[in-house]
């Protein structure tokens, strides 16, 4: 690789300007385990980019995993980055710095792939930011045979639309197989000095889970409704999201990075399966992630032992969707924590159920820091659990919480929505009641002393590929009215209440099923801030006014209730799970219908299962 | 029990990590340094280990200190292996030591920073205290340095912690500037006798 003025630029600046910037660390690239790898000649160079900040992006596992996977090939390489902070953008700005892999200190625009991941709506601004810090061409359409191949993956490619130009390809579902057949197919196309750019993505098209946006046109009525999505020149309708069907056999992070700086999850994180079929039908997760494989036990207990003997950490999560669901988990995690219990290792268990086994456990298990412990039960009345089939009660909730008060757990936090479709004003006033009766009867029916409740209380933002994608989410005065009777009614000694910013969640409802017409407003936010989900620099006046200026009604796309046969922006990305399935489920939620869980039970038909790869694996045997 | 004297020192990039970062970076290499280490009780173990006075984030150390607990005296040239394995780049072990009962501990000794300064005016030895109150403030020594001699300055290491001037002037012959954290004063060092 030459080494070019712009390398040489981000050299000096860590010599003469680095430690002006808050907490350095997080720019070096020297984590125990990093790979450190030089660019290569003629294999595939790849910087994987978390488009937040290292304390965020450091703890997550996909681009963890990625990570590993492409670092075992011989021919490719992959160095990472993340947003910058607000300080260290300005500085590199002024400076004239480009946006660098951290392990290499090359700038991105010098390598052969950026692969993005997108995590959450209120980081699409970031992502741009990202892509101009980096000096590259936001529009794909404006990128040539130098620039870099900008591609994205992770939930929010599942309706990428918003930021679909920005783009040149994106994969749905997960990345371990497909990863290889896009460094296969770059390598090729690198060997032919990159030339014709189009066709090189016209050849990736044809790669099963792989979307390029440029290929599809999109269609509107007059009303702004989609008429029809055309696919161009071949491409696949729909493109159908990779599923790994043997985890055991896909690798993880071997000796994962131990970040230099604090982050949010200081832990290192054990996938013990993939996929949720509770079915909750608010949650995007349990849709597009079916379904469920478990590893299985021995391999984890290896992993996980692997895991801590390589980073020295002193918190093994055994992480999933939901836990205590694993088939083999009491077995796994004693054999764990006893094993790991003389290097003072705690294992622990995030994502809990709201019932006491859960509870039980998660405290049997580890020597768990008895600082804070969080219940999901999501909304507070029976009927409004049956809307969003989650089933639990208010006894198991009670039952939850007085095994953690024995337990020794004084600090609990309960997550609740608001917003939910159906919801009235007494299933808000239920949030109250129910928070009242756990403060009086929360240990075995007496009043648990000294026990600290914070209730955490979302915006129910209705997501695409799921049973609600169809519901008008509440409007922002309506919400405020919710948390009214919210702050009236949890005016209770020993409790707090948090709600999300209002207009945040309304702008993640606009970007969360939002169309290609999106593109120019997240543009236009992103030149003035980044960070939306920063509350310090969250602007709604910044997006409000940028969907005025481009004639856009942000009340259209969010609120507005859509009929069963609107065509939806992404509708030409399937996650597998059939849109009659979701629509069946959808009624069903107004009629109070249960569905059950067929990781145990049967097949429901949800589509995901093709009989053949893709099926429900459990660790104990059996699908 | 036993207590370990690691003398380590933190160069290149890894002078950019804040105290805290190097504090667990550190905790992380004694986690996998075989060692049979002492943990604190409570729901959140930790490693019993001190390290000595913050160094200021920039600032290279040829020779740092901590002191950790074990329970029986490990093989020391296989935990030096071992942590140098598991440190980020910069961040290297120099040297293990079984410390005897006697010994103070590294808070009570740990008392006075060298530091060499490199400039355009040349390159010198400049010493304050690092403990207690008003300690640490080697960033007011180099501004009253820089103003002594109309020259910038280039680089800072700290090169040793030492318990009294003494044992300074003792390997260190030469003009060591004392810097006094109380009233600002810079002047040359000599024997005090009061150490
Ligand atoms: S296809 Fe059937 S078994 Fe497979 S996830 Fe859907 S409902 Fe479950």
């Amino acid at each position: 690789m030459e080494t070019g003025n712009d390398v040489e630029l981000v050299r000096s600046f860590f010599k003469r300007d680095i430690a002006q910037v808050s907490k350095p660390g997080r720019y070096l690239g020297i984590e125990v385990n990093a790979r450190r790898r030089p660019l290569t000649a003629r294999g595939c160079n790849c910087v994987l980019v978390y488009p937040d900040v290292y304390e965020i992006g450091m703890s997550h596992l996909g681009l963890a995993i990625l990570y590993e996977e492409i670092n075992e090939r011989e021919d490719c390489m992959a160095d990472r980055a993340y947003l910058p902070w607000v300080d260290m953008q300005e500085l590199m700005q002024r400076k004239g710095i480009p946006l660098f892999g951290l392990e290499s200190r090359v700038p991105l625009n010098r390598f052969d792939v950026v692969g993005i991941t997108l995590q959450h709506e209120l980081t699409l601004a970031n992502v741009l930011r990202i892509l101009s810090l980096a000096g590259i061409p936001l529009r794909a359409a404006d990128r040539g045979s130098r620039d870099p191949l900008v591609v994205g993956g992770g939930p929010g490619a599942y309706n990428p639309e918003p930021v679909a130009e920005f783009f040149d390809l994106l994969v749905l579902g997960e990345g371990e197989e497909v990863v290889h057949e896009l460094l296969d197919a770059v390598r090729e196309w690198k060997d032919m000095e990159k030339g014709d750019r189009p066709g090189f993505l016209r050849r990736c098209a044809s790669i099963p889970g792989v979307y390029v946006p440029s290929l599809y046109r999109v269609h509107y009525r007059p009303d702004g409704t989609i008429s029809g999505i055309e696919p161009l020149e071949g491409a696949p309708m729909p493109v159908r999201k990779r599923v790994v069907s043997d985890l055991d056999r896909v690798t993880r992070p071997r000796r994962p990075l131990v970040p230099l700086v604090e982050s949010v999850h200081d832990r290192c994180s054990l996938e013990i399966f993939r996929g949720c079929t509770r079915g909750c039908r608010f949650c995007q997760a349990g849709m597009v992630y079916r379904p469920v494989r478990e590893r299985s036990e021995d391999v984890l207990y290896a992993w996980g032992r692997e895991m801590i003997s390589a980073t020295g950490c002193d918190e093994l999560s055994l992480s999933s969707l939901s836990s205590a669901d694993y088939s083999r988990i009491i077995s796994l995690a004693e054999r764990l924590s006893r094993d790991l219990e003389r290097e003072r290792v705690a294992v622990s268990l995030p994502s809990l159920r709201t019932d006491s086994f859960s509870v039980e456990l998660a405290s049997k298990v580890g020597r768990i820091r008895k600082t804070g412990l969080t219940l999901a039960p999501e909304a507070a009345s029976p009927r409004l659990r049956s809307v969003i089939n989650k089933e639990v009660t208010d006894e198991d909730l009670l039952e939850a919480v007085s095994a953690a008060y024995r337990e020794g757990w004084r600090k609990m936090k309960l997550y609740f929505m608001v917003g939910l479709p159906g919801e009235e004003e007494e299933d808000v006033e239920a949030i109250c009641s129910l928070v009242r009766r756990i403060m009086r009867e929360g240990d075995s029916g007496r009043p648990p002393r000294g026990l600290r409740l914070s209730v955490s209380v979302s915006t129910f933002v209705p997501k695409p590929h799921t049973p609600f994608q169809w519901v008008g989410q509440l409007s922002l005065p309506e919400t405020a009215r919710r948390h009214f009777i919210l702050k009236e009614g949890l005016r209770i000694r020993g409790v707090t209440w948090k709600w999300h910013t209002r207009e945040m969640s309304y702008l993640e409802g606009i970007l969360a099923r939002g169309d290609r017409r999106l593109g120019p407003v997240v543009e236009a936010a992103a030149r003035e801030g980044c960070l939306d989900n920063w509350s310090e620099f969250f602007s709604w006046e910044r997006w409000r006014r940028a969907m005025e200026e481009r004639g856009l009604d942000p009340t259209w796309y969010v609120e507005r209730e859509r009929g069963e046969e609107e065509v939806f922006p992404w509708d030409h990305l399937s996650a597998g799970v059939d849109r009659s399935f979701l629509w069946e489920e959808y009624q069903k939620a107004q009629r109070g219908e249960a569905t059950e869980d067929c990781r145990y039970g049967d097949c429901l038909g949800c589509g995901v299962c093709d009989g053949k790869e893709v099926s429900g694996r459990l660790a104990g045997g059996g699908s | 029990m036993k207590r370990i004297l690691v003398k380590y020192y933190k160069k290149g990039d890894a002078a950019y990590l804040s105290h805290r970062e190097t504090m667990r970076a550190m905790e992380r290499a004694l986690r996998r340094s075989g060692a049979d280490l002492v943990y604190t009780s409570g729901f959140h173990p930790r490693v019993k280990v001190s390290f000595a006075p913050a160094l200021p984030l920039g600032v290279s150390a040829e020779a740092e200190y901590l002191e950790v607990a074990v329970e029986r005296e490990p093989d020391l040239a296989d935990m030096t292996r071992r942590m140098n394995e598991a440190l980020p780049e910069g961040l290297r072990v120099v040297s293990l030591q079984v410390l005897p009962d006697y010994m103070p501990k590294l808070s009570r000794w740990a008392r006075y920073g060298l530091y060499r300064v490199e400039g355009a005016g040349g390159s010198f030895h400049l010493c304050l205290r690092i403990d207690g109150e008003g300690g640490g403030r080697l960033r007011d020594a180099l501004q009253k340095l820089e103003d002594r001699f109309g020259a910038g300055v280039d680089a800072v290491t700290r090169v040793g912690i030492y318990a009294s001037r003494d044992e300074i002037l003792e390997e260190y012959p030469d003009k060591v500037y004392f810097y006094h954290t109380e009233n600002g004063e810079l002047e040359i060092m000599e024997e005090s006798g009061a150490g």
